[in-house]
């Protein structure tokens, strides 16, 4: 319980020093780091999803047609509400937990177990400023974009693949899913994707920078942490998210049904 | 201004006093009596800070007391090479030797190139390849070569070098003994100070 509230609050209080210490991004050594991360984090995992991300689209359409035997218009707002709201912005953060997370924290927690975060302190470096800010920066921009990509995919894809494997004509799917988006929905899901990047990166940053031994025992100890603690934490954001968005802010502005 | 580029005072209950004074542009070659002198030593000049029972002054300034500003300021005139050497493992050589200064932009980054090209080529490395490489990828001298060239790209007025020989086999502490040499020729007015601990005798 004691670990529990102190993690709560050593996360806010990094929160608070992110978010005060963007500014940091204008050094050279940060800004490199930083574009390391976008490149690391949004173009390497990119090629990755793009079979399963077109696969999923066409997926949807052929179950909700085939198996629900629903209409074309059904299946293009499913396609719309779990795969550009729900399902894309989701699918991006578990690359990048998976990926970046793991990654950001083994790294973290090597320099910091090896006192390399002590010799950046000597060099007059401050760690969050290096270490920290330009992760989760580049983690929430890298998040946004490998979102998009994926809405894209899965949404091409599915439009493309489906006439292939079911009856369904290119032009219906197509004619209806540009009479049902609204601008409103990629704003959601980017700012959702933005909001999952920042917790991710934070959640792994804290625990890669205080692991909870200073042996070779607490790096993985350090990942198991943050890997947990980053889908809880995106699982929550995604849930309070859409009932904000949906439940109280733009009710009416939002429908279920479009 | 004091002569002195640096004196140093530790008095420890039980155990022998330490009194260190280093006259500005000299090489000196210090050997303490114990880990923990060296130790709080090079820990006091890394920080410029000191701890209970100490005293340091950098070129005739106490740092006790010290303006964040001041300390910061005599921190840019002093570069410590530290046994542990200090590198950042995700980052090669080049890296790692531009990124204090590029950091805190300090000196120009082509100012530091031609440092570590000239350093390099004169201690026997190809600056080509050896600044591509990561720590992990270098043996124990390579590694302190690094953090010597970046100790040169700072340009400091006070340069502390812990246990030259830590790790290195014979013909390694040949070519770092070298460092001395190479150190002077880029900072002739500067202050070398070698950190050894004594040798004990067997009981």
């Amino acid at each position: 319980m004691i670990r529990a509230l102190r993690e709560v609050e050593g996360g806010l209080r990094l929160f608070m020093t992110v978010a005060l210490r963007m500014g940091a991004l204008r050094r050279a050594p940060v800004r490199e780091s930083f574009l390391r991360q976008v490149y690391f984090t949004g173009v390497t995992a990119s090629t990755g999803v793009v079979l399963r991300a077109s696969g999923l689209g066409a997926l949807i359409i052929a179950f909700t047609m085939q198996v629900l035997d629903a209409d074309t218009s059904l299946a293009v707002k499913i396609l719309l509400w779990v795969v550009l709201r729900e399902v894309g912005p989701l699918a991006a953060a578990m690359v990048v937990i998976l990926r970046t997370g793991t990654a950001m924290s083994a790294e973290l927690a090597m320099m910091r177990i090896s006192g390399q975060t002590d010799a950046l302190r000597s060099m007059g470096i401050e760690s969050y400023d290096y270490l920290v800010v330009p992760r989760v920066a580049g983690v929430m921009i890298a998040t946004a974009a490998l979102t998009s990509y994926i809405q894209f995919l899965a949404v091409a894809g599915g439009m493309i693949l489906s006439p292939f494997v079911i009856q369904a004509s290119f032009t219906e799917l197509y004619t209806q899913f540009f009479d049902l988006v609204a601008p409103v929905d990629f704003a959601y899901s980017i700012l959702k994707s933005l909001m999952f990047g920042f917790a991710i990166a934070l959640t792994c940053c804290y625990h890669g920078l205080n692991p909870p031994a200073f042996t070779q025992n607490g790096v993985p100890q350090a990942v198991t942490r943050a890997v947990t603690q980053s889908a809880v934490a995106v699982l929550t954001i995604n849930a309070v998210f859409a009932y904000l968005v949906f439940g109280v802010l733009f009710f009416g502005l939002v429908k279920a049904v479009a | 201004m004091s002569a002195l580029a640096l004196r140093y005072d530790l008095r420890r209950d039980g155990r022998t006093p330490v009194f260190i004074e280093v006259p500005g542009g000299s090489t000196q070659r210090l050997r303490l009596p114990d880990s923990e002198a060296k130790t709080r030593l090079i820990g006091a000049v890394l920080a410029t800070r000191v701890a209970a029972g100490e005293e340091l002054e950098l070129f005739g300034q106490t740092v006790r007391g010290l303006k964040r500003q001041d300390r910061a300021r005599l921190h840019d005139r002093i570069g410590v090479l530290t046994r542990a050497m200090g590198l950042i493992s995700n980052l090669n050589a080049w890296e790692n030797i531009s990124l204090q200064a590029a950091y805190h932009g300090t000196h120009p980054v082509e100012r530091i190139a031609r440092t570590a090209r000239d350093a390099l080529a004169s201690l026997g490395a190809d600056p080509q390849r050896f600044l591509a490489r990561l720590p992990d990828e270098m043996d124990p001298f390579e590694r302190k070569l690094v953090a010597f060239v970046r100790l040169l790209a700072k340009e400091p007025a006070l340069a502390v070098i812990d246990d030259l020989g830590e790790g290195l086999n014979r013909e390694q502490s040949a070519r770092a003994a070298r460092f001395e040499a190479e150190y002077r020729a880029r900072q002739p007015e500067g202050t070398l100070l070698f950190v050894d601990l004594a040798e004990e005798g067997l009981p």
